[in-house]
């Protein structure tokens, strides 16, 4: 399968990342990164091990403080978020961005739609009036929860798990369990989703209904996606536009065709040609005992 | 016949010896533990103390572990008929000698029982009962082979009481509200039941803390006891009654919650556990020394009891004034006092029940429920962590204030040393043994748990025993608690589940 390259010069930026910097302690996890994703594309960040993917989705996230930089959500309703400056919770809650998890985290041992109402916890929240009217009864809580059963059943209709919806979340096959945290994210009704590395584990089968459901959030509920993964069929399929991080640093940007053949890239992240010598920083890393 | 069934069968004498092995370790193991626990005994007599030989009840125990050790390998094995044939054979013999003693007690046929207490008797014989009847039961199921012989039928029965919960919550229910009236209700089992159902509202309060939002606490009494001195101390200080105090003592509760959350809710697991457990004691400690205004180890007495709508239970009430018996034209029992707490303990009970199923159907409730399973989910979705385990120690200390305050109004006198750290481990222990979050498993595992060692009485230091076997016997059959199983609170397919009572 193929994706016709979209024109995405006249989308607007959702998330602006400038001079992000993480630090822990001697360690330099992202070394002044900077980038944008449109709103409506498909953003991948890719990178070798240990290149500073999941340091960046964590900052993005409100899990990490950045030691430097400034992370600003452009959300279509509420204007400029600065997402430093929030707590980890606000940043789903208030700016709009929800994520999924490298190993997965549903919640196990509750049902697969009451994982996709606790996802809905803020709305409900306000229209029990913080629990109070949800004591007493009120029709408008009861109306509320029937609205939040709808938005859950449209996505499991989009994932097919209706039949499963009172199935305990953590007896859920592997791949039923990836495109369930996905659902649940999009239960939040972000503008911004990340995915952390949402392809791992999945057989080719799963990983090409991965793509449609991507495709599809993109398209027809119109945020803005960024990505991180190993597997290059699902980015050089899907994406829009790639980031490539080595040590920390971003060595590339552009679109999947660009990014193939960017030089930089192939030396960095896909190896080096057998008759080319390895990167002195890679032999001293070789010598370097253990 | 069982060999002709399975030709791979060992021999019966083949494997005896072993058998008769494993046994006689058991024996040895419960003559050692017996030999100086059982069989000596200090009393005091006139002019010092002496030792006491018994060894008599040694030799019984070691004979009846190792018989019950070699009936339970038969068992194993799937050869039943000897045990049942041995088990009932000493059941008829201990019944008959029981029977036969407390009709004719000029027979002396006490000088055959095993044992000098008639409550560790009626035990063993219990206990003989339960193997002969497995044994019959097995007997039964490999004659007629219309039931497939299994270790797992204990996991069904525990599954199924949960399953017909709509049977038994009725009937719990039932037996609760006429309790008091049943004929065989008498002042002794009427406290034992205030005991009990106090228990089952604090392992109820407690387990929204713990069963639903995963948080451990071992603290939990520090609330039970701001709940008690709270009221004590209102009432003590400004004459103020019971049903005007009880809110008070919650708010107290909770406010003393919503402290101690604050700064320690970031922990997560044993770090949290031992935070709570040093707070228990800090409150403990505070009410001890704090002299000048809890009257420390000294305690508070005088309590003022609680009234039937302005009415006092007292047999003569001051003059110009009317007390309950008075005004309803009764005559006055004592027992009337201890009917009324039975049931004002009953009611706060089923509030605390009521509203921990309502609240879990609610988005809090569920948050909670979500927090235990993952809290870095449940930010990366929004919620904010902190509020929603404040509320919920909040809530559940607030539980804890009422009881605490219960507590106090029926005692009449309290004092620091009521409020221990085996009270939190009681309290946990019912929780998780009942199935944590489960509102059904802390009835029966306070039944057992509290229940089970007052009756016992009788049997004085060794009553905690009970304690511990019903512990032991739990922790064996059920690890996970006696109903461990969860019901979702919203189902896709028929609208929200029918509300688990208790």
């Amino acid at each position: 399968m193929t994706v016709a390259v979209r024109q995405s010069a006249d989308r607007r930026h959702i998330l602006t990342v400038e001079h992000l910097t993480m630090q822990f302690g001697g360690l330099l996890a992202i070394d002044d990164v900077s980038f944008a994703a449109r709103d409506r594309d498909i953003t991948a960040v890719i990178g070798p091990n240990g290149a500073g993917k999941t340091t960046i989705f964590n900052c993005l996230t409100g899990f990490y403080k950045p030691t430097v930089g400034r992370l600003t959500l452009h959300h279509p309703e509420r204007g400029d978020l600065y997402l430093e400056r929030m707590e980890g919770y606000e940043i789903p809650q208030r700016a709009g961005v929800a994520r999924t998890f490298q190993n997965i985290r549903l919640f196990p041992s509750m049902s697969v739609l009451e994982n996709l109402i606790v996802a809905q916890h803020n709305a409900l929240m306000r229209a029990s009036g913080y629990s109070i009217g949800g004591l007493l009864g009120w029709n408008r809580y009861k109306a509320a929860e029937r609205e939040a059963v709808e938005l859950a059943r449209y996505w499991l209709d989009r994932i097919r798990l209706t039949e499963r919806a009172d199935w305990d979340a953590g007896n859920l096959p592997y791949g039923d369990q990836r495109r369930l945290e996905i659902a649940r994210a999009m239960c939040t009704r972000p503008v911004v989703l990340c995915l952390d590395e949402p392809a791992a584990g999945l057989n080719p089968r799963e990983s090409a209904e991965l793509n449609e459901l991507l495709i599809f959030i993109r398209d027809e509920h119109q945020i803005g996606l960024l990505l991180i993964e190993h597997d290059m069929s699902v980015v050089m399929e899907i994406s829009d536009r790639i980031i490539v991080l080595d040590y920390g640093r971003r060595i590339a940007a552009g679109t999947p065709r660009e990014i193939q053949a960017n030089p930089d890239v192939i030396r960095a992240y896909l190896g080096e040609t057998e008759d080319e010598p390895l990167p002195p920083a890679v032999v001293k890393d070789l010598e370097r005992p253990t | 016949m069982e060999g002709a069934e399975n030709p791979n069968a060992k021999t019966l004498r083949s494997e005896f010896p072993a058998l008769v092995k494993e046994a006689g370790l058991v024996a040895l193991v419960v003559f050692g533990l017996s030999i100086s626990l059982v069989g000596l005994k200090i009393e005091d007599v006139p002019g010092g103390l002496d030792v006491i030989t018994r060894f008599g009840q040694v030799a019984a125990a070691t004979i009846i572990a190792f018989l019950g050790r070699l009936a339970l390998a038969l068992l194993r094995e799937k050869r039943p008929l000897l045990v049942f044939i041995g088990g009932a054979a000493l059941v008829l013999v201990m019944i008959g000698l029981l029977a036969g003693d407390s009709f004719h007690p000029e027979w002396q046929l006490s000088r055959f029982f095993p044992f000098d207490s008639t409550v560790v008797n009626a035990l063993v014989t219990v206990f003989w009962s339960g193997i002969a009847i497995y044994a019959g039961w097995l007997l039964w199921a490999v004659s007629t082979k219309t039931r497939s012989v299994d270790s797992a039928w204990a996991e069904r029965v525990g599954a199924g009481i949960k399953g017909r919960a709509y049977v038994f919550v009725p009937l719990l229910l039932v037996l609760a509200a006429v309790l008091p009236f049943l004929p065989f209700a008498d002042r002794r089992l009427l406290d034992i039941a205030i005991l009990v159902v106090t228990y089952i509202m604090l392992g109820w309060g407690l387990n929204i803390v713990v069963g639903l939002a995963g948080l451990l606490d071992l603290g939990y009494v520090a609330f039970y006891a701001v709940g008690a001195y709270s009221y004590a101390l209102l009432a003590t200080y400004f004459d103020l009654g019971f049903w005007i105090c009880l809110p008070f003592a919650g708010i107290m509760a909770a406010f003393a919650g919503v402290l101690l959350g604050f700064p320690v809710l970031r922990l997560r697991g044993d770090y949290l556990a031992i935070v709570t457990l040093g707070f228990g004691e800090m409150i403990r400690v505070i009410l001890l020394n704090w002299y000048k205004f809890t009257k420390g180890p000294d305690g508070i007495s005088g309590i003022p009891r609680p009234t039937f709508f302005g009415l006092p239970f007292t047999r003569n009430p001051p003059e110009g004034a009317e007390s309950f018996h008075s005004f309803f034209g009764l005559t006055y029992s004592p027992l009337d006092r201890i009917i009324f707490l039975y049931y004002i303990i009953l009611i706060l009970a089923l509030v605390t029940n009521f509203f921990t199923l309502r609240m879990r159907r609610l988005p809090l409730g569920r948050a909670w429920e979500a927090l235990r399973e993952d809290e870095t989910a449940c930010r990366s979705l929004g919620i904010n962590p902190r509020n929603t385990k404040l509320t919920a120690f909040a809530i559940g200390a607030m539980f804890g204030g009422f009881g605490g305050s219960f507590f106090a109004t029926r005692q009449g006198f309290i004092s620091p040393e009521s409020f221990t750290f085996i009270e939190s481990a009681i309290i946990l222990a019912i929780v998780v043994l009942g199935g944590m979050g489960s509102q059904i498993g802390v009835v029966f595992a306070a039944t057992l748990l509290i229940g089970l060692p007052e009756f016992f009485r009788e049997l004085q230091q060794y009553r905690m025993l009970a304690f511990g076997a019903a512990m032991v016997t739990i922790m064996v059959w059920r690890p996970r608690g006696l109903l461990a199983q969860r019901e979702p609170t919203i189902r896709m397919s028929q609208g929200p589940p029918a509300e688990e009572r208790g």
